[in-house]
């Protein structure tokens, strides 16, 4: 039996992509910790990942992406929501770590799927830079930190046992996963920036003769006093924005959910049979 | 072009049969008429043709669809898209692009077309609709009926053999429809284009069809030609109830043939005015609302100048003019939404726009162009419960008065999942339920079929009789000449005429309703009032 064109889920392939992108990725932002005093070529390739490996990882990501069948349902869901959050990024101002634009992401995550929200992540952070000017070289660690936000926001279990997770304890667990989010996009943004943010010549300045001891050491006192300005006040409005909305917006988008009929099967026959016809009498 | 063979239709989820066992064939460069109620399935009808419905919507299909050879069961919407162009209720929603000569060009973008081509075709299609002066324009600033024509038009691109229209002129004026439905009769007979239409608003496009579907409500199908349908059905536009009510053995379509059919009948009749039955008004009734000289003004646009407008209880007063006319901004001015730039409004004594809380709904109830704004319960149930508290009524009661407006809706339905219809009773409810003393209603007759209708206009009259002031802006002259006793045109933010409906609507020919059409130049807007006229002769 057929049925309408899902929502966008990986397959095995693009699995698999995401896989080895999320590792070169992950690569692209730990890499100061693996090269270290004891590294043969740390003072030649520190640069490479910066500016060549994640950019690449992304871009054989997103052609795997586009060379499958994306319908047009979900083309014009990732539109919308993706349009939505990017233009909801830059409402701040530029405040400290003020973007009420998680909430949404993690939210449309939740309902639609894993997959969905990683795509998700990926475009709104990418369209966003359109709209503020955020284009450069940090702009791929931004889009993978996003769309690995709503990668886990998708994961988050729908269910435990027989109990299916809605109401409040569904609202809880966004805020709690928004907070987390808030504070990860934080330390993946941080670990990006930081080797190139302070000079070489700080107290807090990563090192590429340093130990890996030293190093962590260093980022974390960084990350520390980053945090506390951009973090904090990130994740205060990421929870406040996700108990305020959530039920509507949930709700909302459950609806879109069900309106646009993702997999309902199609039958085609002859004629219709009697059974078909035996419950229409029985209902009436 | 187009064949049904035993097609029958269930949704997922759903044990109602939509459509049972339909047979028909379209045969090229025909126009035909998908007529029934709300509900009735014929959206389901005209998406089922370029294969939306199952491929989208998932359900079962039995029997066969094909288009110009062409199974839909096979071929997909995408793969159709070349073949049938398909255009909207509301040509907003469609737009992609910011001006007129993108959005003609999008199309043939998405089917991969060659420059070259889509120059020459959009060309094409500038002048085939009269679309050439507005080319370089923004969508969002053209007129309504603009719009339309530029849907059809990014429709027409792509060269389809078949037009499928879904409600194309429910948001026109007058005028704007005419011109609309002109130009899809014109490319029927120019270019052969086969056209399947839906319409609520009979009267327009009758005159037009070569054969009429009419979807019943109890399921079952009548295909035929429209004076074989007509002669029968339940729904009919005026022309049709007035050929019944005299009695004629010929079913004419147009004004024309009914002027021809009604000669005699008209020359023997006394054309004297009727006694102004509806005007009851003496100068001691209470004055509700008072608008003195307004002036109004959206950024550059004026949208008002100059309006002065008193009325009285128990008048219901439309308010007609073309798209765009300063109709809406009147609205909005009385209901104390926008507020004027020179000249006041008192209604009740006070000034709209400081009515706040109780006072404010038990004063005026406005319902907007699209009555969902008003709706934002996540139930049908909890919109009516939350009026029913605001109001401080005894629970059930905004439901009751629903279920008698539109009967059959379930409460658990969520509000944008309703019909136009359907939609504009619950906000009706939700606004009568506080029994205001001035009901506003913006364009409520969008959408609606004509049992929703009569009984919007039930509604209406029995608010006049509780000495309540209605106000309505509409284009549907029909229900204007039904259940207005005032009418006021507004042409450019300006009131160019204010008097009885009869005097105005009789006084200009493109905003006559049919029956005073054929019977002119006696002044009866109704099939009723020619009825009453043939009785009193009797």
């Amino acid at each position: 039996m057929t049925t309408t064109a899902n929502v966008y889920t990986f397959r095995m392939r693009s699995m698999v992509a995401l896989a080895i992108a999320s590792v070169i990725g992950a690569c692209g932002f730990l890499w100061p910790f693996f090269l270290n005093a004891h590294s043969p070529f740390r003072h030649q390739y520190n640069q490479i990942f910066f500016f060549v490996a994640v950019p690449l990882a992304l871009t054989i990501l997103i052609i795997e992406i586009s060379n499958q069948r994306l319908d047009a349902k979900s083309v014009a869901l990732l539109g919308v929501l993706a349009a939505l959050t990017a233009a909801l990024r830059p409402m701040g101002a530029g405040a400290a770590g003020i973007e009420p634009m998680w909430f949404i992401l993690i939210l449309s995550a939740r309902v639609f799927g894993p997959a969905f929200g990683f795509i998700l992540g990926i475009l709104s952070m990418f369209v966003s830079a359109f709209i503020t000017g955020g284009f450069g070289p940090w702009l791929p660690y931004q889009m993978f930190a996003a769309g690995w936000i709503g990668l886990a926001a998708g994961a988050l279990p729908q269910r435990i046992g027989r109990y299916q997770i809605r109401g409040r304890i569904e609202i809880l667990l966004m805020v709690i996963f928004g907070i987390l989010a808030a504070f990860s996009f934080g330390l993946l943004m941080d670990l990006q920036f930081w080797p190139w943010t302070l000079g070489s010549q700080t107290q807090l300045s990563y090192s590429a003769d340093a130990t890996l001891g030293t190093n962590i050491h260093h980022f974390l006192i960084f990350h520390f006093i980053s945090s506390m300005a951009w973090d904090v006040p990130r994740a205060v409005i990421t929870a406040m924005l996700t108990v305020f909305t959530a039920p509507a917006v949930l709700f909302a988008l459950r609806r879109t959910k069900r309106k646009a009929s993702f997999l309902t099967p199609i039958e085609f026959k002859e004629r219709l049979g009697i059974s078909e016809r035996a419950t229409e009498q029985t209902e009436l | 072009m187009i064949v049904f063979s035993s097609v029958s239709l269930i949704y997922p989820n759903s044990t109602k049969t939509i459509i049972e066992n339909l047979s028909f064939t379209v045969a090229e460069g025909e126009l035909v008429l998908v007529m029934g109620a709300t509900g009735a399935g014929k959206s389901s009808l005209l998406r089922l043709i370029n294969g939306l419905v199952p491929h989208h919507t998932g359900g079962i299909l039995a029997g066969d669809i094909s288009v110009n050879g062409i199974s839909t069961r096979k071929m997909k919407p995408g793969g159709l898209a070349h073949l049938i162009g398909i255009v909207g209720q509301n040509p907003l929603n469609g737009f992609v692009c910011d001006r007129v000569e993108e959005e003609l060009a999008f199309g043939m973008e998405a089917l991969n077309l060659p420059s070259d081509v889509m120059r020459k075709r959009v060309e094409e299609v500038l002048d085939l609709l009269s679309l050439a002066h507005l080319r370089n324009r923004t969508i969002a600033t053209l007129s309504g009926g603009e719009q339309q024509r530029v849907a059809i038009g990014t429709a027409l691109v792509m060269h389809p053999k078949v037009l499928v229209l879904d409600e194309p002129t429910s948001a026109l004026d007058p005028v704007a429809a005419e011109e609309v439905l002109s130009i899809i009769h014109r490319l029927v007979h120019d270019l052969g284009l086969t056209v399947v239409i839906s319409e609520h608003k009979l009267e327009r496009v009758i005159q037009f069809a070569d054969r009429i579907i009419h979807m019943k409500s109890d399921g079952y199908t009548e295909i035929g030609l429209p004076h074989e349908i007509l002669k029968n059905s339940e729904i009919a536009p005026p022309l049709i109830h007035l050929a019944r009510a005299l009695d004629l053995s010929e079913m004419s379509l147009s004004v024309r043939d009914m002027r021809r059919e009604t000669e005699s009948i008209r020359r023997n009749l006394d054309a004297t005015p009727r006694k102004n039955s509806s005007n009851l008004l003496t100068s001691e009734t209470p004055e509700l609302i008072n608008v003195d000289t307004i002036a109004l003004r959206h950024g550059n646009t004026i949208a008002l100048k100059n309006v002065s407008l008193s009325v009285c209880q128990g008048e219901i007063v439309a308010i007609m003019g073309r798209n765009g006319a300063g109709k809406s901004s009147l609205l909005r001015s009385i209901a104390g939404i926008l507020h004027p730039t020179h000249g006041r409004i008192s209604v009740m004594g006070g000034d709209p726009s400081k009515l706040r809380g109780q006072a404010r709904i038990k004063t005026i109830g406005f319902i907007p162009q699209e009555p969902s704004d008003l709706l934002f319960g996540q139930s049908v149930q909890a919109e009516c419960e939350a009026a029913d508290r605001d109001n401080g009524i005894s629970l059930g009661l905004t439901f009751n008065l629903l279920s008698s407006l539109v009967p059959g809706i379930a409460r658990s339905t969520h509000p944008r999942d309703l019909s136009e219809g359907q939609r504009l009773a619950l906000a009706l409810s939700v606004v009568l339920s506080s029994s205001p003393q001035i009901l506003v209603l913006d364009e409520p007759t969008r959408g609606l079929d004509y049992s929703a209708k009569s009984s919007l206009i039930t509604t209406l009259k029995i608010l006049a009789a509780a000495r309540c002031a209605v106000i309505i802006a509409t284009h549907d002259v029909e229900l204007v000449a039904e259940v207005a006793t005032r009418v006021v045109f507004i042409a450019e933010g300006e009131i160019v005429a204010d008097g009885p409906t009869v005097e105005v609507l009789l006084s200009s020919p493109a905003f006559a309703p049919q029956v005073a059409k054929i019977m002119a130049p006696a002044p009866w807007l109704t099939v009723k009032d020619v009825v009453d006229v043939l009785n009193r002769a009797r």
